[in-house]
């Protein structure tokens, strides 16, 4: 009789206790920084004052990058989502040929570090020496090189081909899971199938594909790799990379300046994700049933085999091709010269990146910063997923909505948000450590592992853990024999997607790294950047294989239910 | 033993009352079974009695056992109680033996003495060569038997059955309905089914209990429910049944539309609904036999 009321009185006490702990972690290293980054933009004179925003504004390198962001983030977008839609279309509801392998392809650039591929159009669309300039060049007979990568073009080419996947997930899965007796009563009304899918489908995905649009343009606004890379040498400076280089300044404008601009992201960012996930992404829910009838396919007819052809061009444009420039970079001896040119050919890079020992320190701080990072998110992600699906403890709720703000917010703002406050001013020193790069990968990434587990979760009936409880089991024992057996699969997931991007995490790394943690992202940065663009190359190379391995054996350890 | 006693439960989910003052006493060793259609409230009254439930007020006695009442709750882990659930709740992660194993595991029992008694329940619900399968390999039915033999193995005196037969096809549904009865018979312990379907209950329980909008409408033995049905509810629920308007007047009831009437109580005047059973119609054959024209 007494054991109820001592597990009622007790239990929500454990909870509590572990709510308390992480919305802790979660307050000192994420909102008090960012509250900071705020209070330091406005009150950075003492007194309450718009000063730091109007040097935004007055000072005309700051504006230029600001317009730069704007500019690119939103042609991204537009490109993106008009690439997305009609690639989700046709792989996921007509008989295009090879369907399964093109959603691959497409969700592989998912995975991929966004600076490889801003590697790999700078050697392919270099105004002098770029392969595919020259190529395209001689073929057409031109007098100049038709493209130069280091042109806002070019950056919003390079951001396009790497964010367009954030679009074509999104889209993709709105329109196989929509119900298809919402187009067959079109049909059956005398629409026909086109007429259908602009009059109904498109439609009815409107919330998909707005979320999926600001998703984009947040993405390419935050992203710092590829503008850090492309941007720099073409003098085309965006917000992110601005106030990386503040951050090296370290003056006290320059911070103050780098505060206002992360301000500003940080605002533009929030208000995204407000509308995507807080107003659209409630709406979502309206084109999707839970029936498990598939949408019926559309029969492209005489189009099927041009289509396909027009796909595959694409796909090899926007991912074979990239692929193996870098690849055919790191065998390269000079590369002025083709990589088929006699004695051009060398395995001296990856023999570099293999043997060289500062490459492999970073290689090895890189895998345990991922796998550390990886380990307590996960294990925070699992604590979560259970208060949230399984229990009714009030505040369940609160870790959920700071985990989803942090991995919202971006990269740049974490890490600069990070060193203004643990840098020894509030009592918390943990500059120049592994842990302040351990916490700044948990606060981006876990919601990865959080959504993945919540959705393995709720995916369990009550019954399996009611029917051990009946049989005897109390609470942790259920916790042990029934649940945790059952969302391992999950489990493994998450923790593989929170420990790939941070594996070759470059953004915040390279404003946290000191001597002692350089890491892989950092590490490639600085040989492309300064020393040799084909070390880089194999660096970016060898990324690429783990990355496959790793997917491929989450593939299969979890027998096709994740991967990305 | 398992003599069950509810008094007076009520059971509100916010403003929504699910149970109203539920009073009922099941004797030791008696199949009862809960009727009613979906969202009676039949089936929150057996999550209460499981403890998955915890009732606003009143008492549960399991045997001499206050297991639910002011100030007092039972957990479902200390009840030793078995139970089947709508979904089976097999769990996919262990094999036939483990899931069966499971409840006696807790009990920490010897491993040889776990294996005997793993076996025997097995053979009882008919599964034992598939003691080492998966779940996953296993049909609707035999899933069905392993959730029924997990229920058994730690030979509780109460067994609860959560619409246990709903998700079979009716082939199934018939042989596990007359295997669950054979159980019963062989082990001689208190269960509570609930169904919303009456030839399960029919033919399956001791005593039944119509429930409709959280209270009992009616109890009894199939019999008495089907032959002496209470107005209303229970008769329109209960069987296949003729619902006539007719007249009654001086010990005369007469069919409306029609020529016919027959004998009825004098006390009864007026217009009436007249429920007539189906099995209760006799045709007269040429040689003057009566023959009756549905079976029940």
């Amino acid at each position: 009789m007494l054991t109820k009321q001592k597990s009622e009185k007790f239990t929500p006490d454990v909870k509590w206790l572990f709510i308390l702990g992480i919305v802790a972690f979660l307050l000192v290293f994420q909102v008090f920084p960012l509250l900071y980054l705020v209070f330091r933009a406005f009150f950075g004179e003492g007194h309450f004052s718009f000063d730091s925003f109007k040097r935004i504004y007055s000072y005309p390198l700051n504006w230029q990058c600001l317009k730069n962001t704007l500019i690119t983030s939103t042609f991204t977008m537009i490109f993106g989502v008009c690439i997305a839609i009609p690639l989700a279309w046709l792989v996921g509801r007509t008989n295009l040929h090879g369907r399964r392998f093109f959603r691959t392809i497409f969700v592989t650039t998912y995975m991929v570090p966004p600076y490889v591929g801003a590697m790999a159009w700078l050697r392919l669309l270099n105004p002098t020496v770029g392969t595919l300039n020259v190529f395209l060049k001689n073929l057409l007979g031109l007098k100049s090189m038709p493209f130069n990568i280091y042109s806002v073009g070019g950056l919003i080419w390079v951001l396009t081909t790497f964010y367009y996947p954030y679009a074509f997930i999104t889209i993709s899965r709105a329109m196989e899971n929509m119900d298809p007796s919402l187009e067959e009563s079109s049909r059956i009304s005398g629409a026909s199938p086109l007429k259908t899918l602009f009059n109904v489908t498109l439609k009815l995905m409107l919330p998909s594909i707005v979320a999926a649009a600001l998703l984009v343009f947040v993405a390419a606004a935050s992203c710092y790799g590829i503008p850090s890379i492309i941007g720099a040498p073409g003098k085309i400076y965006t917000v992110t990379t601005r106030i990386v280089d503040y951050v090296y300044v370290g003056s006290k404008e320059g911070l103050s300046d780098a505060t206002s601009l992360a301000v500003f992201l940080m605002a533009l960012a929030f208000l995204i994700l407000y509308i995507s996930e807080f107003a659209v992404g409630k709406r979502d829910y309206i084109t999707v049933s839970g029936k498990s009838v598939r949408p019926a396919t559309v029969d492209l007819g005489k189009w099927r085999i041009p289509l396909t052809i027009l796909v595959s061009i694409f796909a090899f444009i926007i991912v074979g091709l990239p692929f193996a420039t870098v690849f055919a970079t790191s065998f390269t001896v000079n590369m002025g010269k083709s990589i088929f040119a006699k004695g051009n050919f060398t395995l001296k890079y990856w023999g570099i990146i293999t043997s060289r020992r500062t490459i492999i320190k970073s290689s090895l701080n890189s895998v345990a910063a991922a796998a550390l990072a990886a380990t307590f998110g996960i294990i925070v992600c699992i604590i979560m997923a259970y208060l949230l699906k399984r229990t009714r403890a009030r505040g369940r709720q609160i870790p959920d909505f700071l985990i989803t703000v942090g991995s919202g917010t971006p990269s740049v703002v974490i890490a600069l948000a990070l060193i203004m406050t643990m840098s020894g001013r509030f009592g918390i020193s943990i500059y120049n450590t592994m842990a302040i790069m351990i916490i700044a990968y948990m606060i981006k990434y876990m919601l990865m592992g959080m959504r993945t587990v919540v959705s393995g979760l709720s995916q369990l009936s009550l019954d399996l853990e009611e029917a051990a409880q009946i049989c005897g089991a109390g609470w942790l024992r259920r916790l042990k024999d029934v649940l945790l057996p059952l969302v391992l699969p999950s489990v493994v997931a998450g923790w593989f997607l929170i420990f790939m991007p941070c594996f070759y995490e470059l953004t915040m790394s390279n404003l946290l790294y000191s001597d002692k943690t350089k890491t892989l992202g950092v590490e490639l940065y600085l040989y492309q950047t300064y020393h040799s663009q084909q070390t880089a190359a194999a660096l970016a190379g060898g990324i690429l294989i783990v990355v496959t391995i790793l997917n491929l054996a989450l593939y299969k350890l979890t027998k096709g239910k994740f991967s990305i | 033993m398992s003599t069950i006693r509810i008094e007076h439960i009520t059971k509100k989910f916010g403003d929504n009352v699910i149970i109203r003052d539920f009073c009922a006493e099941f004797e030791d060793g008696k199949f009862i079974t809960f009727l009613g259609a979906s969202g009676c409230g039949k089936t929150t009254m057996l999550r209460m009695l499981a403890g998955f439930e915890k009732p606003d007020s009143g008492e549960i006695h399991i045997g001499d056992r206050l297991v639910s009442g002011e100030g007092v709750f039972v957990p479902p882990e200390k009840r030793g109680i078995g139970m089947v659930f709508q979904s089976y709740a097999v769990w996919p992660h262990l094999n036939v033996f483990d899931n069966v194993a499971y409840p006696l595991k807790l009990m920490k029992i010897p491993n040889d003495e776990i294996r005997k008694r793993v076996m025997e329940t097995l053979d009882i619900v008919h599964i034992a060569e598939y003691a080492k399968r998966m779940p996953s390999e296993l049909s609707g039915g035999q899933q069905q038997r392993v959730a029924l033999g997990r229920a058994l193995a730690a030979e509780p005196n109460l067994l609860l059955l959560d619409e246990p037969l709903s998700n079979l096809d009716a082939k199934l549904r018939e042989e596990m309905r007359y295997e669950i009865k054979e159980i019963h018979k062989r082990l001689k312990i208190t269960v509570v089914y609930v169904t919303h379907d009456q030839s399960e209950a029919m033919t399956m329980s001791d005593v039944i209990y119509v429930i409709n909008e959280g209270a009992i409408e009616q109890a009894g033995s199939p019999v008495e429910i089907y032959g002496n049905p209470k107005q209303g509810f229970v008769s329109e629920f209960l069987g296949r049944i003729n619902l006539l308007s007719g007249e009654a007047c001086d010990g005369k009831l007469k069919l409306c539309d029609t020529e016919s009437s027959m004998e009825c109580d004098a006390r009864f005047s007026g217009k009436t609904m007249v429920a007539i059973r189906p099995d209760d119609i006799y045709a007269i054959s040429e040689d003057g036999r009566f023959v009756q024209i549905c079976s029940k």
